[in-house]
């Protein structure tokens, strides 16, 4: 199994140390271009997709191991075997957070620190813990999401992207959406706006930093703040950035937000 | 009726076009809606701009606008034909399908998009999407039944390969059972044979028997009676021993004779109609003073009306055999009873009763066998060659009747004749 090829691996950068780059639901590694430049000269940047993500190897996508986050953080540690990575700067958005906890959680001596961008431990609430959503809203974003696949995705884009003599199209739906498998990413939002990792944050020995977005319906403060409380050894940083991803939006303030972190000792 | 004063929008052609037109800045800010937009919602302008767009929208859709829609702008600065399902002011669900660009427009990064209503193409959609849900569902049933149907197709397989298995045991069995029949056959045929052969030798020996024994009975009456001189006491009572003894062994040739006779299919029968009732009586006479002898009562209940088709004769000897039997195997003081009936489907049945010493089960079969008696002991008690119950099942065989045995040791034996009904 060539897991390079298979997650679609990217390392590049001038320093040793690497920093592996985790996409969030929705999306893949192009997510990060806003802020990789500020860390190539320090550090080896290690991209990835996930498996049924961007150009990943949709092939090798099984429905069952991807069924849970337990799946995706074994991308995370097949990478990190491939690479042969130590010392890892793991910085995961959304629900890769929780996927690096996982990933942490079971092999803590292949990394340095946790970098989480807009994390949460679970997005249902469960009185009375809070995670922002009702199971109900839920469904309506997988409603949502099925009718932006039925259109195109769901029933022409297979067609078209075996058209070989039309490559364009396909390239053109790639540009639209990041996964394009509506099966698949159905399967990637259950195991995401389901999950519960409450139990896993509380066994972190990594030391990690959680980046908390202002007005960020995804991952609400109250969320962010739950994380830090029982997460150990994590550091709580309130970034002035609304929405859920401030890699694009507010690159800037993100790129220092990591970078002042990183040259902070690590919490206790 | 909008206050247009923050509004670049308002009043110009854009502001009633026949879609939904919003734009808002990176952070999400609204800052310009047309009236249309604002009519879809059922806001006031001045409720929606300044706002974050993701008021404007239902929250699965806010879910996706972070996750997909603004990555996308991010990313490609435009997204086309997005389905987003904005939330009213009245909180209804409006479908829409939103084209969008994000452009640096007035000094900052806008993105601006066009929102067509969709209701017509929405219904369709759902219908499609619940087709499609239902045609999966229904081609997981059909693959699962499939399955099923494999599974059960490999079971039956391996039932029929075992059947298979089975049935070449079968084969074999049944090959080995053809093969034993053939040599059954042939044994039974050399059998018939050897016994044809032996009722022939039989047949011829009894005759050559019966010549001298005649000769013998011949000379005896001519000495006694004087034909060469007058005889004395003593020579007359030895003359009386060889001719008893004569009658005797002229006896047990005859029955030979008879047997041999019927085995060769030698024997023809006169078949008429026969009233049991007269049967009986011209029989019941030759065994009385045989059964005064030994103190036994006889009990006869035959119907007057029932007749029998049969041999006379052979009837006669068939029921003078077991009447002399009965008298013969029961003790002193014992009852000889002699019924007749209709049986069943036109055969009439004869029944002789006695309160003998009986037959044991295992043997009631071979009594009818040629040379049986039932057991040694019985057979010095009882003179006889041991052939009469066995010729007198052949002659009621060869008269389409049979001959049927029960008993009870030391109770008493039942000899059912059944001939067909005159």
């Amino acid at each position: 199994m060539d897991v390079l090829a298979r997650n679609n691996v990217k390392v590049f950068g001038r320093g040793t140390q690497p920093m592996l780059f985790a996409h969030g639901f929705g999306c893949d590694q192009n997510m990060w271009r806003f802020v990789t430049p500020a860390f190539e000269a320090d550090y080896r940047i290690v991209l990835f997709d996930y498996v049924g993500s961007g150009k990943s190897d949709l092939d090798a996508y099984d429905a069952h191991r991807y069924a849970t986050l337990d799946g995706y953080a074994q991308d995370v540690l097949d990478v990190v075997h491939a690479l042969d990575l130590h010392d890892v700067i793991f910085v995961g958005h959304s629900v890769s957070g929780m996927v690096g906890v996982l990933a942490a959680n079971r092999e803590p001596d292949r990394f340095a620190r946790l970098v989480l961008v807009g994390p949460s431990p679970r997005y249902v609430n469960d009185p009375p813990y809070v995670g922002g959503f009702e199971r109900g809203e839920i469904d309506g974003l997988l409603e949502t999401m099925e009718k932006n696949y039925i259109g195109w995705a769901n029933f022409l884009a297979p067609a078209i992207m075996k058209n070989p003599d039309r490559p364009e199209l396909g390239q053109e739906l790639e540009a639209s959406f990041c996964s394009t498998d509506p099966v698949i990413a159905r399967n990637f939002a259950e195991a995401t706006f389901f999950a519960d990792n409450r139990a896993d944050v509380r066994e972190v020995q990594v030391p990690s930093l959680i980046l908390q977005c202002s007005e960020d319906i995804i991952a609400p403060t109250v969320v962010g703040e739950y994380l830090h409380r029982e997460m150990p050894r994590s550091t709580f940083r309130q970034l002035r950035a609304t929405g859920h991803c401030p890699h694009m939006s507010h690159p800037e303030e993100t790129i220092a937000a990591i970078e002042e972190y990183l040259r902070q000792p690590a919490a206790a | 009726m909008h206050d247009g004063a923050h509004d670049p929008i308002a009043g110009t052609l854009l502001d009633d076009a026949p879609c939904g037109y919003v734009v808002f800045a990176d952070d999400g800010t609204i800052r310009a809606a047309n009236a249309t937009l604002l009519d879809m919602l059922g806001y006031a302008r001045d409720e929606l701009v300044g706002r974050h767009v993701e008021s404007m929208l239902t929250v699965g859709a806010r879910i996706f606008y972070q996750t997909h829609f603004f990555p996308l702008l991010r990313l490609h600065a435009r997204a086309e034909e997005i389905f987003l399902l904005l939330r009213a002011r009245d909180g209804t669900d409006v479908g829409t399908l939103v084209n969008a660009v994000r452009r640096e427009r007035d000094g900052e990064w806008r993105t601006e998009c066009v929102l067509l209503r969709i209701v017509e193409r929405r219904k369709f959609e759902d219908a499609l999407l619940r087709a499609k849900k239902e045609a999966e569902a229904a081609n997981a049933a059909l693959v699962a039944s499939q399955e099923q149907l494999e599974e059960q197709a490999v079971e039956l397989e391996a039932q029929a390969t075992e059947l298979e298995a089975q049935s070449e045991e079968l084969r074999t069995i049944n090959e080995e059972l053809m093969e034993r029949g053939v040599e059954l056959e042939e044994a039974r045929a050399a059998a018939e044979r050897a016994n044809r052969a032996k009722s022939e030798f039989l047949a011829t020996m009894s005759h050559e028997l019966r010549t001298p024994l005649n000769a013998i009975a011949g000379y005896v009456q001519i000495l006694e009676l004087g034909v060469h001189g007058p005889i004395t006491t003593a020579q007359q009572e030895t003359l009386g021993r060889i001719e008893r003894s004569q009658r005797h062994l002229l006896r047990l040739i005859n029955d030979v004779l008879n047997l041999a006779r019927i085995e060769a299919g030698r024997v023809e029968y006169r078949i008429e109609r026969i009233s049991v009732t007269d049967l009986v009586e011209s029989v019941l006479p030759m065994v009385e003073p045989q059964m005064a002898a030994r103190r036994l009562r006889s009990f006869v209940r035959v119907p007057g009306t029932l007749d029998v088709r049969a041999d006379r004769e052979k009837t006669e000897q068939i029921l003078l055999n077991l009447l002399s039997n009965a008298a013969k195997f029961t003790p002193p003081d014992g009852t000889i009873r002699i019924v007749a009936s209709p049986y069943d489907d036109g055969r009439v049945a004869v029944r002789v009763e006695d309160t003998g010493i009986g037959i044991p089960p295992e043997k009631l079969t071979s009594v009818f066998e040629p040379f049986v008696q039932v057991d040694a002991s019985s057979s010095r008690r009882a003179q006889g060659t041991g052939l009469g119950l066995s010729i007198s099942r052949d002659l009621a065989r060869g008269m389409k009747g049979d001959l049927t045995a029960e008993s009870v040791v030391d109770v008493g034996s039942t000899f059912t004749l059944l001939l067909p009904a005159g």
